[in-house]
Order: C-alpha cells, then structure tokens, then sequence
C-alpha cells in the first residue's frame, strides 16, 4: 500500500512539530525517517498510524482519503520505541491479541491462531519463548516480539519508532540487518524513525532527512550521502570538516582553494562555508602544489580499519579531522606534533547566509 | 480544549469525575462556605473569638504543632532504623507504622485514655512520677502523636531508599565524617518529604476527632479541642456557631494544603 | 561485587566500609530508640485492646459481640462500606482513567480537589451534610415535608462515608498509571482493539493490584470512621449506630470489657488491612512495571 502525506502540519502547544510536510511512500518500499530529536519525525510517524491527528493536511492510503479513518480501520502494524508489550501476557498471548480482538465475525478460529502465532514467532525465532513473559526477555527479543505482534494482523503498513533505539550497539547492529531481509521477504510498506544516520543509510531504501518540521531531503542512502542539498544534511550524515571563506562572482575562495561555483555567478562577496569529509582529505609531507593548506598533527588514533587524524590548521587554527586508509597511514608514518600538508577533495561549499 | 490521544473516554470519565466530586465534595462544602458568608461579621467573630473558643485554637494547634515536631524527630529516626538497619521482626513492624492509619480512631481513643490512665499500662509508672496523662492536655498530645506517626516516616522512608549509596561514599572520599554527611549530605535531601510530612501530621492532629475526645477529659478552657466544641454547638442546635467555626478550621485546611503542594513543588526543583 | 553491592547497599553493617556507616553501638542505640518510641505510641496500645477485650474471658468476650445491638451496628458498617466502596471504586477508576490517560488544562487542581476529603477534619465531613440535609439544612425542609430522613439516619451515615473515603481508590490508581502511560493502549487501538477490550484486556490487568490497594485501605477507613459519622448518627441504638458509635457508647457507659471486646474487631479489621495491604506492595514489587 502507497502512502501519501499532504502538506501537514501539526502544533503542540506553542511548539511547531511539522511544518506543510509532503511524502510519497511508495508500496513495498522501506523508508527511513531520519532527524534530530523534535525534527518532528515522530510526530509524522504517529500520524500515518492515525495516533495523532495533523491540524492541517491530508493521508492517503492508495490514494484514498484515510486522514479520518480510526486508528483501529487503518490496518497498520506499529512497533513502539518501548515496544509496549502487554506485560500482564505471554509472548504468545502479545502476538495473538490482534487476531483476538477482531469482531466475532471476522476473528479466526482458535486454531487458526494458534497456527499464526507460531508461524509468526517462528519468522522472529522466537518459537521457544512463546510462554516467556515480556520482563523475562531481552531488549531484541522484545523487539522482535513486538514486530511479530504488529505483524499478526496482516498491516498493510509497518510503521517502527526508533526500533533499534533502546538496545545496544551488538544487537542493534545483527536486528538491523535482520528487519532488512524480512523486510525483502514479506515486503509491506514500511516507514521507520531513527536519529542514528548509519542505520538509515544501512537498512532504508530511501531516506527522508527531517529537522525543525520539515524535510531537508530525501533520496535513496547514496543521494543523500553523497549529495546532501544543504549544510543540515552534510552535518547530519556523518563527520564533516568546515572550512569558511568567500563566494564572489561564481568562484569560492576557501584558504589557498578556488572552486568554480557556476550556481553562484551573481553572488558577490558572500561568506560561504566549504564542507569536506575526513576521508575526503588527503594528507603529504611535501608540498605539491599551491592549493595546499600547511597543518600540524595534534593526535593520531591509529587503531582500527581507518587512522584518525586531529590536525590544526596553521593559518586559522581551526581543527581538521582526517581518515587515512591503514595502507597510506603506514605508508607516510606521521608521529604527533609533524608539520603536514592538506588538500580537500569534494568540496561542497554553500553561502553563509542560504535559507532553506 | 485539545487533545493529543486517540484513547477512547476522555469526556464520560472526566465528565462523571467532575460531577461525583462536585456532589459528594464541592457542593455540600461550598454549603459550609455559603453557610457562614451569611452571617453577619459581628456574629461571626464573636462567635470564632470567644474565650472558649481561643482557648481551644491554643490548645488544638498548639498540641498539633508540638505533636507534629516530635512526629519529624522520631519519624526521621524510625524511617532510618527500617531503611539502614538490620534487625528481627523489621518488616512486622515497618507494617505496623501504618497502624494508625488503619486503626478506628475510637477504638485508638479508648485504647490510650485506657493505657495512659492512672491504673492503665503505662499511666501506672508514669502518674507516680507526677506525670498525668490521661484526661489532661498531655493526652491530647500523646493520641495526636498516635495519628501522626506514618505521615512522616512515610514520606521520608521512599526518598531515604532511592538515595544514591554514591552520595555517601562521595562525602566520605572528600573526607567528611558520617555526622557531617548526614547534616551536609544526606539532611537537605530529606528536608522536603520531612516538611510534606511535618505538614500532613499537623493537618491529621488539627481536624483529628475519635481519638483525642476519650483521652481529653474535654474541660472548657483547658482541654477542650476545636472540633468537639463544633460538635457541642452542633448537639445544642447551634448550626451558626458550628459553622462559624468549623469555616475558620475549614481556612486553616485550604492554607496547609496549599503550603503541602508548595512544598512538593520546592522539593522537585532538583528533579530533572 | 559489584552486583553484591548494590543489592546490599542500603543495609548497613555487612558491606559497607568503614566510615560508610555508623559505628555498631549508635546502630543499636537509634534501633532501640526507634522502637521504643513505637512501642509506647503503637504496639502498647495495640496489645492492650485485645488484653482488655479478654479481661472477663472468652465467655464474656463473645457475649458482648453476639448482644444485639452489637450486630445491628456491624450490620449497619457492613452496608456503609458495601455502599460506598463500590461507588468510590468506579469513581477512582473513571477519575484516574480521565486524568492519567489525557492532558488538559486544570488537571492538578483536579487532583487537589479529590483529595481534599482528607484534609478536612472529619467534623467538618459529617457537618456538611447536616447543612446540606438537616432540618435547618438547604434541603431539610423540603425533605422534611416528603418524609425523607437523611440526617440521623441511614443515609446520612452513608453519604459521611463515601466523603471521608472519596480519594482513596483515585489517589491510588492516578499515580500508578500516569507511571504506566498510554503506550500499551495505543498498542492495543493500533492492533484493532476497540475503546471496551483495550480499557479490559490491557489497562484493567495492569492496575488490578492498585485497585485492591486502594479498595483495601477504602474498605479500612470506611468501617472505622468515627468523627464524620458521629455528626450524622444521632446515635439511636439498634437503628443508627455503627461499630465504632456503638464502642464509644458502650465505653461511655463504663462497659469496658463489652466496649474493648467490640472494638477489638475493629482492631482485628486493622490488622488484616495492614497484613493484606503488605501482601499487596510485595506483589505489586514484584510486578514489572
């Protein structure tokens, strides 16, 4: 089922949660609503499933008017940040209560239930606890009974509010991966919350990138990684390295860099920031050509698949961070306090004063 | 009125609250209230300034007050006895500081004016001493003392468990020993409950009724309680005096609830 | 260590470290202390009803329960509570449902107006009602005129207990389900359970310990109540007398025995309540929130 958001807006109070927010989430996709805390991401969430409804705006389930609809008629599936498993029943008493609570006419038999439930827990391997009770298991296992719970009756919409977000990192790491092939083995629309951009970019097919009400971005993991279309996003996805300047008739001038900015040619002599990733900052001990920014090496973590660089910008003072491969790490064998010369490639540079 | 919930009731539940409370509660005290605006202001303070009347004030809220400051001492003790200390048959009698909530206050009433009487239990070793009890303003303190003993070890004893152990080592790394913990540590963080409590005992003593009258004596100008003269105005159909009276004990009510919500948002101030 | 530590932390004298605790004889002393001070306020007087009770034996003991007037007035508390518990019982449930589960403006002047009954000098409870109904009451004439009698009877008593119990079940589920939240109901509404199933499947096995909690210390307060009672009985034996009215005529007759007998049911009543309600805050410990 597609699911298409109209311009909503919703205020809590005097606090603006969502600002005329459009989406498109189109059937079996696996959306990743991805923000700071109060970008709003939850909000939009909980309204898809009709558990708060926008002040303004529209939701179209298929392209039919569901903005109305009771929570209870909108078939969707909705695993809670706490999973808010019923802690009075068992596991297989959670899974089954969807299917109990369906009106005399349309409720399975007990058997059928019964044949669900297990086929239900046996999907989130969690067949051998079906008599556990929520407190006796662990923060996954609750999860997943959660998930199973929501899938009993059959949503035509999994929504998931920061699913991964009370475990820890291990769990967390093998849970992610593991919505994402169930995800490509039942393939029911889903949306999810998360604050954590890794797991955004790791499990979703598209990502929306929300801050303040309103969405900055969306497009699949490689769009708004690569891409981001402003500083909010570029901060947002990952480690970032700011490097501040000019933009004068459709050229930046960043430190000893010039870029051409073909988009900025009627800028005259703006600020700007440049942004560049760690990874995207190539270090040498000789000057090779001008564009070159003279630094000092103020710390070296050496440990793990990447060298981490804290480095100091002579000129400026200001810190850079840099990653180097184990291989170039090896190769230049940098010690602390060694002058060094950085080139930044892929800078993306924005004028100061853009407004969204 | 808006709201954010999708939960079914709001307006039948809240709806039946307000009606319940306006007419079990609201109603017939705003007949008290109404009651006694419709005396007129010389009535009225003749009425609540009489001697007699004066006299049972002094006496109420002065026993109350005393009553409700040996409550703070040994409820502050009595609380840190059961959360601190180990010992046989703890958890019987962390059960039965609550006693006095549970008891009748009649039967608490006959049981001490029995007990602290001159051939009573304990009356008998204390009246040879020239300590009368029963039947003296003394014996209005003891049975409010009686009523007002859980309130504080009740309102210190859960903020005295959830104290970070942290705390203490905290104090004693930086050298301070246990006495200065406690008054420096541990003492500003029960000052709260203590006060909510201190306050919650002397409301109990000020309006308390069943257990003091039996082990008043009850004499006019020296042992006698407010609430038993609303009573006596009340039994010689005196409806207006009972109700000048019983309005201003009614105002001193309204102003303790208002000081125990006060404190219990000074004592949150720290909460995150 | 870590574990054992914290497990035994709040006792003092096993693993805390020197220093982190009071030496041995200060323990001891603030332990005897406490005690003392219980034992002459509590656990004296609380021996001395069921001594004075048995004073003249079994034979009089039981005699002075079965004497009539004495079972009219427990049959007379018995319906008082059977009354107002219940209505007490729904209005703590729909009040703490109203309150806990939504946010509107007033909420806390709500919750200090349910608990204001026990603020109030229980004289004041019972004199409310005489203003209300008495002869000289707003209604009084009017019930007068129809024949009903609600003060010095029945009623009266009923409606001083349902005051003096009022907030006992509210003030016991509010908190607890504030601390709750909505999120299992939400759950619940998501997963096509309607308003009904929700509130019963979901909420209702959540809070049923609170309930009784709260219906156990109602239930205590409500066949003891002596003050707001008093005011509304007009005492008539046999007709408008409760067990503690009765206890306080019989004493003022020098009863001693008969009195301390009555009330040593009242004293049993409170020792029950206080075993029950421990039984209950051990389970509801034990319940995962």
């Amino acid at each position: 089922m597609s699911i298409e958001i109209r311009s909503v807006s919703k205020q809590f109070g005097s606090f603006n949660a969502l600002r005329e927010v459009s989406l498109t989430v189109p059937s079996g996709e696996l959306v990743a609503l991805l923000g700071p805390s109060g970008s709003g991401k939850t909000t939009l969430l909980r309204i898809i499933a009709g558990l708060e409804s926008p002040d303004r705006g529209s939701i179209l389930f298929n392209g039919r008017e569901a903005t109305d609809r009771h929570v209870r008629e909108r078939q969707v599936g909705f695993v809670f940040q706490h999973y808010a498993l019923f802690r009075h029943m068992t596991v297989f008493e959670n899974v089954a209560f969807g299917l109990r609570v369906k009106p005399r006419g349309s409720r399975p038999s007990k058997g059928e239930i019964r044949e669900k439930v297990e086929g239900l827990l046996k999907l989130v391997q969690l067949e051998s606890l079906a008599g556990r009770y929520p407190a006796q298991l662990s923060g996954g296992q609750r999860q997943r009974v959660a998930l199973a719970r929501a899938l009993a009756v059959e949503p035509q919409v999994l929504l998931l509010d920061e699913p991964f977000g009370a475990l820890d990192a291990k769990v967390r790491l093998e849970l992610r991966r593991w919505l994402r092939r169930l995800h490509d083995e039942i393939h029911v629309t889903s949306v999810f919350v998360t604050h954590d951009q890794e797991e955004a970019l790791e499990v979703a097919d598209r990502v929306v990138v929300m801050n303040e009400g309103r969405i900055e971005q969306q497009g699949t993991p490689e769009e708004v990684y690569d891409r981001p279309s402003n500083p909010f996003v570029y901060n947002f996805l990952g480690n970032v390295n700011l490097f501040h300047g000019r933009v004068h008739a459709g050229a930046a001038r960043i430190g000893e860099i010039s870029i051409d900015l073909p988009e900025y040619r009627a800028t005259e002599n703006s600020p700007a920031v440049a942004y560049v990733r760690p990874y995207d900052i190539e270090i040498s001990r000789i000057r090779q050509n001008p564009e070159e920014i003279e630094a000092e090496v103020r710390h070296i973590q050496g440990a793990g698949a990447v060298a981490r660089l804290e480095l100091e910008r002579l000129d400026t003072s200001e810190p850079v961070e840099a990653e180097l491969t184990r291989e170039r790490h090896r190769e230049l064998g940098l010690r602390q306090g060694e002058k060094v010369f950085i080139r930044p490639r892929n800078l993306r540079v924005f004028v100061e004063d853009y407004q969204i | 009125m808006k709201r954010h919930s999708v939960l079914p009731g709001f307006g039948p539940t809240l709806g039946y609250t307000v009606f319940y409370l306006s007419l079990i509660v609201l109603i017939p005290l705003s007949a008290l209230v109404f009651k006694s605006v419709g005396l007129s202001w010389g009535e009225f303070w003749s009425t609540v300034a009489a001697p007699r009347v004066a006299a049972s004030y002094r006496l109420t809220f002065g026993a109350a007050l005393l009553a409700a400051a040996i409550n703070a001492l040994f409820g502050v003790l009595t609380a840190w006895v059961l959360v601190r200390y180990r010992f046989p048959g703890k958890r019987v009698i962390d059960a039965l500081v609550d006693l006095p909530f549970a008891l009748p206050t009649a039967v608490a009433g006959i049981t001490l004016a029995s007990v602290y009487s001159g051939n009573g239990w304990l009356g008998r070793y204390l009246e040879p001493l020239g300590i009368k009890v029963a039947y003296t303003p003394l014996g209005i303190l003891v049975a409010m003392i009686f009523i007002g003993l859980p309130f504080v070890v009740r309102t210190v004893q859960p903020v005295l468990e959830e104290l970070e152990s942290e705390l203490e080592e905290a104090a004693a790394c930086l050298g301070s020993n246990r006495w200065q913990t406690f008054r420096r540590v541990l003492f500003p963080t029960l000052l709260p409950p203590l006060l909510t409590g201190f306050a919650l005992a002397f409301a109990r003593a000020v309006g308390e009724y069943g257990s003091i009258i039996f082990i008043a004596g009850n004499m006019p100008m020296v042992s006698e309680i407010t609430p038993l003269l609303i009573i006596t105005n009340l039994e010689q159909y005196d409806y207006a005096g009972a109700t000048a009276i019983a309005s201003v004990m009614l105002g001193v009510s309204f102003i303790l609830i208002l000081a125990v919500n006060l404190l219990q948002r000074w004592s949150r101030r720290y909460a995150e | 260590m870590q574990t054992d530590k914290t497990l035994d932390r709040n006792v003092a004298g096993r693993t805390a470290g020197r220093g982190l605790t009071e030496p041995a004889p200060v323990r001891w002393g603030l332990t005897i202390v406490a005690l003392l001070f219980l034992g002459l306020f509590l656990f004296v007087p609380l021996a001395s009803v069921f001594a004075q009770a048995l004073e003249k034996g079994w034979g009089a003991y039981l005699e002075a329960i079965r004497e009539p007037d004495a079972l009219s007035s427990v049959r007379l508390t018995l319906i008082a509570a059977a009354v107002s518990v219940p209505l007490n019982l729904l209005f703590g449930v729909a009040a703490a449902w109203g309150i806990a589960k939504f946010d509107f403006p007033g909420k806390s002047i709500l919750i200090t107006l349910i608990d204001l009954p026990f603020s109030v000098s229980p004289v004041i409870s019972g004199l409310i009602y005489v203003l209300m109904f008495g002869l000289q009451g707003w209604l009084g004439p009017w019930l007068d005129s129809h024949n009903i009698k609600i003060i010095f009877a029945v009623p009266g008593i009923i409606l001083a207990t349902i005051f003096v119990t009022f907030p006992f079940v509210a003030r016991e589920l509010i908190p607890l389900m504030q601390a709750q939240g909505k999120e299992e109901e939400e759950a619940a509404l998501v997963l096509g359970a309607n308003g009904l199933q929700t509130f019963l499947r979901v909420t209702l096995p959540n809070i049923r310990w609170g309930i009784l909690y709260g219906v156990i210390l109602c239930n205590a307060r409500a066949m003891g109540e002596f003050g707001a009672v008093s005011v509304v009985s007009g005492h008539i034996r046999g007709a408008t007398n409760t067990i503690p009215l009765h206890v306080e005529i019989l004493y003022n007759e020098y009863n001693y025995v008969a009195a301390f007998a009555v009330a040593s049911l009242l004293a049993l009543l409170a020792l029950v309540t206080l075993a029950a309600k421990s039984l209950v805050e051990w389970r509801m410990r034990g319940e995962p929130m």
